[in-house]
This record gives C-alpha cells, sequence and structure tokens, in this order.
C-alpha cells in the first residue's frame, strides 16, 4: 500500500500540545497570496497542488517545517514548477529583501 | 547563497520531539517573512498581484471567528425550525444569518446526550475557516491529527472531557470536500436567555468537539 | 458517472495503489463501513492535484466505520466511529460482510 509521509492518521504520537499560537503577519500573507492565486481571475494555484507540494517536497522537510512554512515552501515549489517565478529570481529577491531588512534594523541580523 | 541553504542553515526550530509543536522561532519567522515579501514582490512585478489585494486579502481571512459559530450555534439553539434547516443544509443556513461558507459544504453534526462528535483532519488541516477563522495550533498538530481518529477518548480527556461509555463518540475526519461544525448541547440553566446571551456561552472548543458547553449557573435573588 | 452507493450500503475501501496526491487516508483502506450520505458530485483532487480540471466529476459519499473495525486494540466504546468522505472509485460493495449495526452488539 503506498501512504504518504502526510498520512499519519492512526500514528502513534504524544499528548496534544495545548499552546495556542497567534496567526503571525506572514503566515496570514502565505494564506492571502495563496488564495489570491488560486482565484477565479488566476487559477494559477490550487488548493489541492499546494497539498501535492508538501506531500512530495520530502518527509525530513514535512516533519522538520511549522504548518505554515510547509505552506509557503509548496507554494514556492508549485510556482517554480509551473514557471511563475524562476528560482534563481527568487532568490535574488530574498537577498534584497533580507539586506533591506538588516538595513532598516541597523544591521542586526 | 541558495534558498535550499538558506533554509537549512540558518534557522532552528523548536522542535524536541515529535508531540511538541513545530513553531519557527523569532530568525525563523523573519526568514518567512523576508521570504513571503520576496515572492509577493516578484508575483507584483510580473503583475499577478497587487499589493492592496493582498492587503484585503488578509482583513477577509482576518474576518471569520469563533463569533460567527455562535451566532449559528445560539440560533439552532433557539429557533428548532432553523436548527433542522441548518442540519439539512449548513451552507445556506448559515447564508441566511449573513456568513457566506467559501467551502464547498457545511455538514453540522448535532451533540446529544447519546452521541458526542469530534472534527479532525488527518491529512492536513481542513477546517471551516470561512465560519471559525483559523484553527487552533493543536488542531493541526501531528499528535491532534494522529490521534483523534485513534484515540479519541484518550484525546479528549487530555482536554478535561470524559465522556461516559454509554455514549456514542463519532470522530470527523475531514478529509474531502465537507467542513463539519459541531451543535453542542445547549446547557442547562440557559433557558430564558435570549440569542445574544446563548452565543456568548458558545465556545471555539465546543464546536470542534473537545468540550462542552458548561451548564449555566443561574444567579439566586 | 454513476452514483454506484446508496445510504444504507455496506462498502469497503480498495488500496488502489496510487501514487501521487489522494485522499484516502491509509488507515481505512481495506476496511468494511456503510454509507451514511451522498455528499454530491465533485472533482477528482487526485488529478486537481496537477492541474487537471478536465473531470468528470465523481460521487463522494460520507462512511462510517466501527472504531473496532480500524484498530485492533480500540478501547474506547463498542458503538464509537469514524465517518470520512470517500470517493466513489475507492469504493467496492461488500453486502456480505456485517459493517456492525452496533444495536446488534450491544446485548452485553
Amino acid at each position: 500500500m503506498t501512504r504518504g509521509y502526510h498520512d499519519i492518521g492512526g500514528d502513534q504520537a504524544g499528548s496534544v500540545p495545548q499552546q495556542e499560537l497567534p496567526w503571525l503577519h506572514w503566515e496570514k500573507q502565505v494564506e492571502a497570496v495563496r488564495n489570491l492565486l488560486g482565484d477565479a481571475t488566476r487559477r494559477i494555484i490550487s488548493l489541492d497542488e499546494l497539498r501535492r507540494g508538501f506531500e512530495s517536497f520530502g518527509v525530513e522537510k514535512y516533519k522538520k517545517l511549522s504548518f505554515y512554512r510547509r505552506r509557503l515552501e509548496a507554494m514556492i515549489d508549485i510556482l517554480i514548477e509551473k514557471e511563475v517565478v524562476a528560482r534563481e529570481e527568487l532568490e535574488a529577491e530574498i537577498a534584497r529583501v533580507r539586506a533591506r531588512w538588516r538595513t532598516a534594523r541597523g544591521g542586526l541580523p | 547563497m541558495s534558498h535550499a541553504d538558506v533554509h537549512h542553515h540558518d534557522r532552528a526550530h523548536t522542535h524536541h520531539a515529535d508531540e511538541t509543536l513545530v513553531t519557527e522561532d523569532e530568525a525563523g519567522n523573519l526568514e518567512a517573512q523576508i521570504i513571503i515579501d520576496a515572492l509577493q514582490n516578484l508575483l507584483v512585478t510580473k503583475n499577478l498581484l497587487a499589493p492592496e489585494e493582498v492587503t484585503q486579502e488578509i482583513e477577509r481571512l482576518e474576518a471569520p471567528g469563533v463569533h460567527l459559530g455562535a451566532l449559528i450555534v445560539a440560533r439552532a439553539w433557539a429557533d428548532p425550525a432553523y436548527k433542522a434547516r441548518l442540519l439539512a443544509n449548513g451552507k445556506s443556513a448559515a447564508l441566511e444569518l449573513g456568513i457566506k461558507v467559501g467551502e464547498a459544504q457545511l455538514i453540522v453534526v448535532e451533540n446529544s446526550t447519546t452521541v458526542h462528535n469530534l472534527v479532525c483532519c488527518t491529512l492536513c488541516s481542513c477546517y471551516p475557516r470561512s465560519i471559525l477563522g483559523q484553527p487552533p495550533s493543536w488542531y493541526i498538530s501531528k499528535a491532534y491529527r494522529a490521534r483523534a481518529v485513534r484515540e479519541p477518548r484518550v484525546v479528549l480527556a487530555e482536554f478535561g472531557l470524559l465522556l461516559p461509555e454509554d455514549v456514542e463518540l463519532r470522530v470527523h475526519d475531514s478529509n474531502a470536500d465537507m467542513r463539519y461544525l459541531i451543535l453542542p448541547e445547549r446547557p442547562t440553566g440557559s433557558e430564558s436567555m435570549d440569542m445574544s446571551q446563548l452565543a456568548e456561552l458558545v465556545t471555539r472548543d465546543c464546536m470542534i468537539g473537545v468540550a462542552k458547553v458548561a451548564p449555566v449557573r443561574a444567579p439566586r435573588k | 458517472m454513476t452514483v454506484r452507493f446508496r445510504v444504507g450500503d455496506t462498502v469497503k475501501v480498495s488500496d488502489l495503489g496510487k501514487a501521487g496526491h489522494i485522499r484516502t487516508p491509509f488507515y481505512v483502506r481495506g476496511k468494511v463501513g456503510e454509507v451514511i450520505q451522498f455528499c454530491g458530485f465533485f472533482l477528482n483532487p487526485e488529478n486537481l492535484a496537477v492541474g487537471n480540471t478536465a473531470g468528470p466529476v465523481i460521487p463522494l459519499y460520507r462512511v462510517s466505520f466501527r472504531q473496532k473495525d480500524l484498530w485492533p486494540h480500540y478501547e474506547g466504546s463498542p458503538g464509537d466511529k469514524v465517518l470520512i468522505e470517500i470517493y466513489d472509485h475507492w469504493l467496492t460493495a461488500a453486502p456480505g460482510i456485517t459493517s456492525g449495526k452496533c444495536e446488534a452488539e450491544r446485548s452485553s
């Protein structure tokens, strides 16, 4: 039987972590961007494609990443797959944005 | 530095054991903010997005919440005919109250003295977001997703809810196109309350199924 | 496309051995349950996940499983169930197998 690493219903696990985490701005932004790209005017990435993204980017990544970070990474993978963005231009833009953050913070990481 | 290198070297996750919630630390959150900003910038440059749209969409995502679910529950408690319509077609009944369900369909399941319902999504995080907003962290945790279908009574006990053995526990795994909302039992002591008072009694956890609405203690004159 | 099952039918979940995005969890494969609701027609997420929106739409059902049929050492009540949505092509008829009306079990 094939079984995705995300298909964990019935697995052993510890107690349910009860702490409530706030919903952070970047997390909202990830959802917003995905929703917009998937809307009727664009149809660039559907929820099903997003799920395929995090179900196929590998078990180590899946276990290591937080929930919304998984969705961000999956969205990036699918957008690159569809040639909406290229990995190099994304990396370049990430570097630019990071540099601006550092400047804004006075050189602090 | 490649994006992959950034991911593996620059972040330390708070991740002690499988059952611990996987979260980003401060550096990880900053990194994620940088990445989504960068992605958004590119998409704007390519005329696929406008920044104002993202702002508006975030506001739209922030709007639903427990208060909307509470309205539905309170109305169902107060109005038996509404409750019947709600149980028959959750989406159209929610729309009667001005609540637009964005998912394919809403199935409302009713708790009673003989049946208790619990909702989960083992495969990812499906949840009635257009009504209740984002799910709580524990709902999307590995522990809840893995164990809610297999040992739900133990999971409920962790939340402080002990079900008698003669109550049937139904776990709904929202794995496809339906979304689920639990209609909790109306608490004793609430008989004379109006709808807005009733709505105040309803908590998120009662609509997911890990809690019951507490009995109302009437003030003694 | 045909709606092959009705409410009350006993069904068994196939293991289609499919790679890629599927919405039928591992824990119900090979298990027998009872159709409790017809949910309507939907595009197949297995195809949507690779951008194929061509269709046809397929029937989706809610199927109820007894917990004791899913887990060998289930410790809750005999009446406890899991209800889950299964697409038509994952189901086969299993009329000869008792899916278990829990009333019959409650004699003890």
